[in-house]
């Protein structure tokens, strides 16, 4: 499946791009009507002043008019906001500024239409300066007038605006997509309230309900309430019956139990047959039993009535229980920060972690020789060491499935353990928030390493 | 073994199923205790007046008064050592056995051997890990550890054998903090891993008897992460 934009995004996203494009058109409105508005009204009045202008000059010059009695002209016309103004007389040109604005800065376009006998008008950018030309004919003499304008205090003012109106559209933007934020989040606020639901209901709180739903979603929250209803039920009915399994179970045991040990206390004087088959009966009994608890235990997990009961302690006084308890005495380490340490954990399940890892190592690894503890950043971890065979790599992941061991040795070899340790270990870790892991040893001798990690959170 | 006094020790075993009970009698006749049988409470509450039994093992579900108000009732009347029988590891059902009144609990299937271990470390005489205790005076209280009797002024406290121990074991070390493994072990006789919540459990009791305050115990008082200690 391809991967999907989250909803949150798209809305966003959305949001963001509708504000990009009610801003930039109206700031390019904005913009352009300015603009448009400034440049007729700065050409109104350049066109109002060159032809009042043109009309002085057309006055003053006829053929017999000197080269200096034009400069003088040129010099004593008006000419505010800068305005540059240029005469043709015959071939001679004439410029009030030489330097900034004179013939050559003239567009040939411009000279051929008032050469061709119309005033005309000419935008147009002389090095960094932007310009409105005007050229107007004479008929009667052959000359004409120019006059430039420059529109560099326009151009000035039109790039303050557009900075003006581009930074007032980034925050249109802006602000676009922080409204869709919201408003997505205000739209998928049910559809949290039901995650949340659900992840409570998934943490083991089967009393967990919808309430006051929106109404736009009250079919899903009421279907949703039905099925945490009916998943609630299923698993009440189920630790029930696990609970009765439980009892019917353990009754017999009970007295099987007590049977054989009164049986026990006088095999002496049984006939050698019958003490064989007491012996079978107790070993196969003691085995039952452990089968029993074992798929009680994990049983509850499978219901999902398996729950933390946790009490704070410190933990290498535990794993010296642990290991005092199994009848091994392997090496105990642990790192320096490890000392002293107490944790918030189910010391019920850990002791059953810690024992079932101790039997799986004398089972199949000649007992354990050491157990390692390290504290690292955000974990505990204890490593359960034996110097056995080990566990081949492709058992790695299997090792911790239900009964891996007999699909590994073929079914009749029943030495030793219920099939379930380990899987137990997994699932009572996992309970803890933690991981299981088998791996080689560190230090290239044969056997296994067992580490188990638990979280240390706030501790 | 199952000699106490000289007399030998008699246990009323309160249980429904005849197949358990009968076994139960003729595994716990062997360790040498002598075997009182009952299969339901009433029966079992009519016996314990006429003929007080040295310890009581009750199983939790049985038909009509259930075990958790046959302790109740027995606790009533008397301070005598209460064993809980369970056939579920629901700690529900545990600690519930344990509010009501009873001094340790087992979970079926069982070994006899160590049903009368639980016993035998119930039955044992009051004395700290150093010996045998003196009468003390602990805050309001006058403890009497040889005749198991406490009294706050004219007002005699009752408590049970197991609560006695519980105070003992802190007052001999007043203001140091007992873990409740060691609590487990020098009390209920557990090596390793004892069930904390017996401890626990028994430590409300004790502090609804003698703390004047409960919900906030002055004396008894809890170390977050390490154990219990008594302050004056």
């Amino acid at each position: 499946m391809a991967a999907r934009v989250s909803l949150r995004l798209r809305v966003s996203v959305a949001f963001g791009l509708g504000a990009l494009v009610l801003a930039a058109g109206l700031s390019l409105i904005t913009y352009e009507l300015t603009r448009d508005n400034l440049l007729t009204r700065r050409e109104d009045t350049s066109l109002a002043r060159v032809l009042f202008n043109a009309t002085q000059v057309s006055r003053l010059i006829d053929d017999e008019t000197t080269e200096e009695e034009l400069r003088e002209l040129l010099q004593n016309l008006y000419t505010p906001l800068g305005a540059r103004p240029v005469i043709r007389f015959g071939d001679l040109w004439l410029s009030a500024n030489p330097v900034e604005f004179s013939e050559p800065q003239i567009d040939p376009l411009l000279k051929d239409t008032v050469a061709g006998g119309r005033a005309a008008q000419m935008r147009y950018v002389v090095g960094e300066t932007p310009f409105a030309v005007i050229g107007i004919p004479y008929f009667d003499i052959n000359a004409a007038y120019y006059e430039a304008a420059p529109l560099d205090d326009i151009a000035a003012t039109l790039s303050s605006l557009l900075i003006a109106l581009l930074t007032g559209s980034a925050i249109t933007v802006l602000v676009g997509i922080g409204i869709g934020i919201w408003a997505a989040q205000r739209a998928v606020r049910p559809l949290t309230d039901i995650g949340e639901a659900a992840e409570a209901i998934a943490a083991g709180d089967l009393n967990t309900r919808l309430e006051g739903a929106d109404p736009d979603l009250e079919r899903l929250s009421r279907s949703f309430n039905q099925m945490a209803s009916a998943l609630q039920d299923r698993i009440e009915r189920d630790a029930r019956f696990a609970s009765n399994v439980s009892h019917e179970l353990r009754s017999p045991l009970m007295t099987l139990t007590a049977s054989l040990e009164v049986l026990r206390k006088r095999q002496s004087d049984l006939p050698v047959r019958s003490q064989t088959a007491l012996h079978l009966l107790s070993a196969d009994l003691e085995h039952f039993k452990q089968l029993v608890a074992d798929l009680l235990e994990i049983s509850r997990y499978d219901v999902g009535a398996a729950a933390l009961e946790t009490e704070d302690f410190e933990i290498l006084e535990f794993v010296q229980q642990a290991a005092r308890a199994s009848g091994q005495s392997p090496l105990l380490t642990h790192s320096v920060h490890a000392a002293g340490l107490v944790v918030r954990a189910d010391r019920r399940r850990l002791a059953q972690v810690m024992a079932n890892l101790l039997e799986n190592a004398h089972n199949h690894g000649a007992g354990a020789t050491q157990i390692h503890v390290e504290r690292l950043e955000s974990t505990l971890e204890i490593a359960v060491i034996d110097a056995g065979p080990g566990v081949p790599h492709e058992d790695h992941d299997i090792i911790f499935d239900r009964f891996a061991r007999g699909r590994r040795q073929g079914p009749g070899a029943r030495a030793g353990g219920t099939g379930l340790g380990l899987a137990l270990v997994s699932e009572h870790v996992r309970l803890h928030g933690g991981s299981i892991r088998v791996t080689d040893r560190g230090d290239g001798q044969p056997g296994a390493c067992f580490v188990v990690a638990l979280p240390l959170d706030g501790q | 073994m199952g000699q106490h006094g000289g007399v030998a020790t008699r246990i009323l075993t309160v249980e429904d199923d005849e197949r358990i009970r009968t076994s139960l009698r003729l595994a716990l006749e062997d360790e040498g205790w002598e075997v009182e049988e009952s299969s339901n409470g009433e029966a079992a509450l009519g016996i314990f007046r006429r003929n007080p039994p040295d310890v009581v093992l009750i199983d939790i579900m049985l038909p009509g008064v259930d075990g958790f108000e046959v302790c109740r009732s027995l606790r009533r009347i008397s301070n005598v050592p209460i064993v809980m029988v369970t056939a579920r590891e629901d700690t529900h059902d545990i600690v519930a056995g344990l509010e009501a009144g009873a001094d340790d609990y087992l979970t079926k299937p069982f070994a006899p051997k160590e049903l009368s271990a639980r016993i035998r470390a119930l039955l044992r005489r009051v004395r700290t890990a150093e010996g045998p205790i003196k009468n003390f005076i602990f805050a309001d209280l006058e403890v009497f550890a040889e005749e198991g009797v406490v009294r706050r002024g004219a007002e005699e406290i009752a408590l049970t054998k197991t609560e006695l121990r519980l105070l003992v074991e802190l007052a001999s070390r007043p203001g140091r903090t007992l873990s409740r493994e060691v609590l487990l072990e020098r009390i209920w006789g557990y090596g390793y891993f004892g069930d904390s919540r017996l401890v626990d459990v028994h430590i409300r009791r004790l502090r609804t008897k003698i703390e004047t305050d409960p919900a906030n115990p002055r004396h008894v008082v809890t170390v977050r992460g390490e154990g219990y200690k008594l302050q004056p």
